[in-house]
């Protein structure tokens, strides 16, 4: 249950690797957050060669969509459920060259489309805090490692909040960098355009130390960042002294749970005396209503073109069928769970020749408005805040929400906005409802990580909610 | 009733590059199935496309030559479809801003220099090959992600001609940038040929048909003189013309019907999300611009000017490799009709004149040069030259063979004379016999001094030089 810097100050990998996987075997028979349990034998024997890391020996979990070579990757699906890939993603070799051991692959909502993990194709993750309810997505398997004190890091991936939310919903840090920060090369896609690699940590300090290890122009990523790194863990600073912090109210309206407001309210107070400067901040309302069906377009139309791929020709399960079409057909049909064969269908709508200009087209120039309106409201701030989620992590089988309310299409989706704009957003904890965790959210301007890192920590230390844990008995 | 033929062709050409498209695996052609493929070109879960700059290079040159306009913001975006030979499901083409637009090139026609205009020129990544079996369908992904262009024509061209001069015209260019290997049998160029009939001034088009699989430039003149004589006749009868793509059966020497156009495929463009615009800058493009190599044109041009015929000067220009080799031996001789004679004239004879630049090509511009400068200057004749040319190919040094096989006249007085200098020294009797009057004596000192020389020393030089020399050791 230690942070990186116990870790380090520890220097005992073994034992900490060995520790890590017993934990995540007991955990797992609990949470179900494992899709792969990865021998960490090898990678302990070659360690040597990664002394002085900046991740020495931390035993790590990684979302089962980051392609790791020789090791089976299933993206959450049927269809790649013998998937072995060749190669390793970029951040799985960062990773391992900063000495970080692997120990589990884990679970997500198939291809990270969801929020619920609940479309796994190894079935729900459970949370820790409450077993009758859900992890949240698609990230679920690397949110519930870290806060049941199993792993001190794992890697997530966020397209519409998919590490921001679960960091709410299971009392950890959940960062998302600027878009191009971290390369993607490696990572099975969702969307394209709004996949983020982002992690899981139970502080700001290792977050940032994190951020460091997998940072980095990649010349596979054509969209990755041509910045250098930055010494994010030395030079954070979180001092409020000067600072302007805004509060979305849009999504303060929305929200309806007195606890959370409460808990959001007690927060912003201790960050005045801290000696920020705090500024209510209005977006367009329009414009935020919009930022659901706007996402559901772009996601799922670059989502039907990103997994073509998958025909059960070249890798994956494949199907008979007497020709070849029919191989595909059959291989698809039996490898895609029914929500993403509904996102795929949806996907291919938007973009049919005569639907693209009132769908697809449209939905981008929204996408285009919603981030300059953000752009705008972060003009004058340092950074912007609201609560991560308008309640704590939904029981397993509730479906009670109303998808057309305020409350959904504002205060549970507006992080998608750091998706739309690729500006930096963390999650981190903000207090508890009935012993459940809730999260406040942090975006920041573009490429500014060293702003949003020092934010949060001012934000952590306000709460004093760093190193979260939820063991499972 | 009379027609005009409308003709438009659509050109895919492979690029010259030693890289894909959009991953780092070699570009070969014909080496084992499978063999040049990597994660990113059989579309394994989490590959992204990195774009080859020197594509982009190649493709700028092309955009130069045939006057189109270059867009400086490269975008890609993706044409959806499924079919075995596109791992991805989705190829990347440059739909909505193809790099190159609004072109012309000029092409010859029996009637005098025809300008056909080009609507764009844009880049895209190659599929795998499929084999049909009776049971089964082989891939062979070598192919997929190789870098091409296509370059899209207006429908200019009138008759079969027309369309041969253009596609011979875009190859010669292609070929000379070093932007193709233009190999139209292998595939490196391919043509889909649009062509429809309307009544002689008529504005409107004709239904037309395009016609694929046309692997020489005799195919394409056959074949659309096959499919005018298809369409007219039945318009004759009054039937209509099918919208459909048909391909040229090499066999029964027409066209046969592949597949109707039932409304267009919906290909579901759209910009492609890992490939960010890119803003070419401008001095990278001027310097690509400034260095782009001659053109089969200006080398003509060239050739003229410095004395050779019409003939000699488009033959050359006709077979780049034999032409860049041309180019060579005159950076070691002045002789340029020499030279020209001997590379339109013999080489073919005995050498494969369009692989000149190849490895297995042990014939020297040098040593070409060396034996033209001999027969300028007497050393050998060009009928010994003749002799000299299959050991030049072999290999050696002119100088070697000529001295080896004994074809080299030593008429170099100096030299000469010192060998008959040692001669008399040693034959001192032969002297003596020489001043008594034994004419013979003569006959054999010319006689020591060839075997001295090994045969070489020039017979009327020698005995001249000997009588000096004899005079000079009178008693």
């Amino acid at each position: 249950m230690m942070n990186f810097t116990q870790y380090k100050a520890k220097n005992n990998p073994v034992e900490a690797v060995n520790l890590a996987v017993e934990a995540a075997m007991k955990a797992n028979t609990k949470l179900n957050a494992v899709v792969t349990m990865v021998d960490p034998g090898e990678q302990l024997n070659r360690l040597d060669q990664y002394a002085g890391g900046k991740m020495f020996g931390i035993p790590i979990a990684l979302k089962d969509n980051v392609n790791t070579s020789g090791v089976l990757t299933t993206a959450g699906s049927r269809i790649l459920g013998n998937y072995v890939p060749q190669y390793d993603a970029t951040i799985a070799e960062k990773l391992r060259e900063a000495g970080a051991i692997v120990i589990a692959k884990s679970s997500l909502d198939e291809f990270g489309m969801g929020g619920s993990n609940l479309s796994a194709a190894t079935g729900p993750v459970y949370n820790p805090y409450d077993l009758s309810r859900m992890s949240g997505g698609s990230s679920g398997g690397s949110a519930v490692l870290v806060a049941s004190g199993v792993v001190p890091f794992a890697i997530g991936s966020d397209t519409g909040d998919s590490v921001r939310k679960p960091a709410s919903y299971n009392g950890i840090v959940g960062y998302k960098p600027t878009y191009g920060r971290i390369s993607r090369y490696g990572i099975i896609p969702y969307a394209s355009s709004l996949d983020h690699v982002a992690f899981f940590t139970r502080n700001i300090t290792d977050a940032a130390i994190a951020l460091e290890v997998l940072s980095g122009r990649d010349d596979r990523d054509m969209t990755s960042l041509q910045l250098p790194v930055e010494d994010y863990a030395s030079l954070l600073n979180p001092s409020l002294e000067g600072k302007k912090i805004g509060i979305l109210t849009n999504v303060l309206k929305a929200i309806t749970n007195p606890e959370i407001q409460a808990h959001f309210a007690n927060l912003v107070a201790r960050l005045k005396e801290q000696g920020a400067t705090i500024v209510d901040i209005e977006m367009n309302q329009d414009l935020l209503s919009a930022i659901l069906p706007t996402y559901y377009i772009i996601a799922n139309a670059e989502a039907t073109a990103n997994h073509s791929n998958l025909d059960g020709l070249r890798f994956g399960v494949q199907k008979d069928g007497k020709e070849i079409d029919e191989v595909m057909s059959a291989s698809r049909t039996a490898g895609f769970g029914k929500q993403i064969r509904k996102r795929f269908v949806i996907g291919s709508y938007a973009l049919f020749v005569e639907n693209q200009d009132k769908l697809f087209r449209k939905a981008q120039k929204v996408r285009r408005l919603i981030v300059e309106d953000l752009k705008h409201a972060l003009s004058d701030i340092d950074g912007l805040i609201a609560p991560a989620s308008a309640g704590v992590a939904p029981k397993l089988t509730d479906t009670s929400m109303d998808q057309l309310s305020s409350t959904y299409l504002i205060a549970e989706n507006y992080m998608v906005m750091g998706n739309f704009s690729g500006y930096p957003s963390v999650t981190l904890p903000m207090g508890y409802c009935d012993g459940l965790p809730v999260g406040v959210n942090l975006t920041c301007k573009l490429y500014d990580e060293q702003t949003t890192l020092n934010l949060a920590l001012a934000i952590e230390q306000a709460t004093g909610l760093a190193d979260q844990i939820k063991e499972v008995a | 009733m009379n027609y005009e033929t409308v003709i438009g062709i659509e050109i895919h050409c492979e690029l010259k590059t030693a890289t894909k498209m959009f991953s780092p695996a070699p570009v070969t052609f014909a080496k084992r199935p499978n063999s040049c493929v990597n994660e990113i070109d059989l579309a394994h879960p989490g590959t992204l496309p990195s774009l080859n700059k020197n594509a982009v290079k190649q493709a700028i040159k092309a955009c130069a030559v045939l006057n189109l306009e270059i867009d400086p913001l490269v975008r890609f975006d993706r044409k959806n479809y499924y079919y075995p030979d596109l791992a991805k499901g989705y190829q990347i083409t440059q739909q909505f801003h193809p790099i190159g637009k609004d072109g012309h090139v000029s092409i010859p026609t029996s009637t005098g220099e025809k300008i056909v205009r080009i609507n764009r020129l844009h880049m895209e990544e190659d599929t795998a090959k499929q084999f049909h079996y009776n049971t089964e369908t082989w891939i062979d992904y070598n192919r997929a992600g190789t870098p091409l262009v296509e370059i899209v024509s207006e429908p200019d061209m009138r008759n079969a001609e027309e369309a041969v001069a253009y596609v011979e015209k875009l190859r010669s260019i292609l070929y000379y940038l070093g932007v193709s290997d233009v190999k139209m049998e292998e595939g490196s160029l391919r043509c889909d040929i649009n062509i429809s009939l309307r009544p002689v001034g008529s504005e409107a088009y004709g239904v037309k048909t395009e016609i694929k699989n046309l692997n020489s430039l005799n195919n394409i003149k056959v074949a659309i003189e096959a499919e005018i004589k298809r369409q007219s006749e039945l318009l004759d009868k009054g039937e209509a013309v099918e919208q459909a793509t048909r391909r040229y059966d090499d066999v029964a020497k027409t066209t046969i019907l592949m597949r109707k156009k039932e409304g267009s495929v919906d290909y579901k463009y759209f910009p492609e999300p890992n490939i960010p615009p890119i803003r070419l800058s401008k001095e990278w493009v001027d310097e690509i611009i400034a260095t782009l190599p001659e053109l089969p044109e200006a080398r003509k041009e060239r050739y003229l000017s410095i004395g050779l015929s019409e003939y000699d000067a488009t033959v050359l220009t006709q077979n780049k490799d034999l032409s860049d080799f041309y180019d060579e031996i005159l950076k070691h001789t002045d002789q340029t009709k020499i030279a020209a004679n001997w590379c339109i004239s013999e080489l073919p004879a005995v050498l494969d004149t369009q692989h000149l630049a190849s490895a297995k090509n042990k014939l020297t511009p040098k040593n070409l040069a060396d034996m033209i400068n001999g027969i300028k200057t007497g050393t050998i004749s060009s009928k010994q030259a003749k002799d000299v040319l299959p050991h030049l190919i072999q290999g050696e040094n002119f100088e070697d063979v000529v001295n080896r096989l004994g074809l080299k006249q030593v008429s170099d007085t100096g030299e000469l004379l010192r060998v008959i200098v040692d001669t008399l020294d040693e034959q001192a009797q032969s002297v003596v016999d020489f001043h008594n009057g034994k004419d013979r004596a003569l006959g054999f000192l010319v006689g020591q001094v060839m075997k001295k020389t090994k045969g070489q020393a020039n017979p009327a030089l020698t005995s001249s030089l000997i009588t000096e020399e004899l005079m000079k050791r009178k008693p």
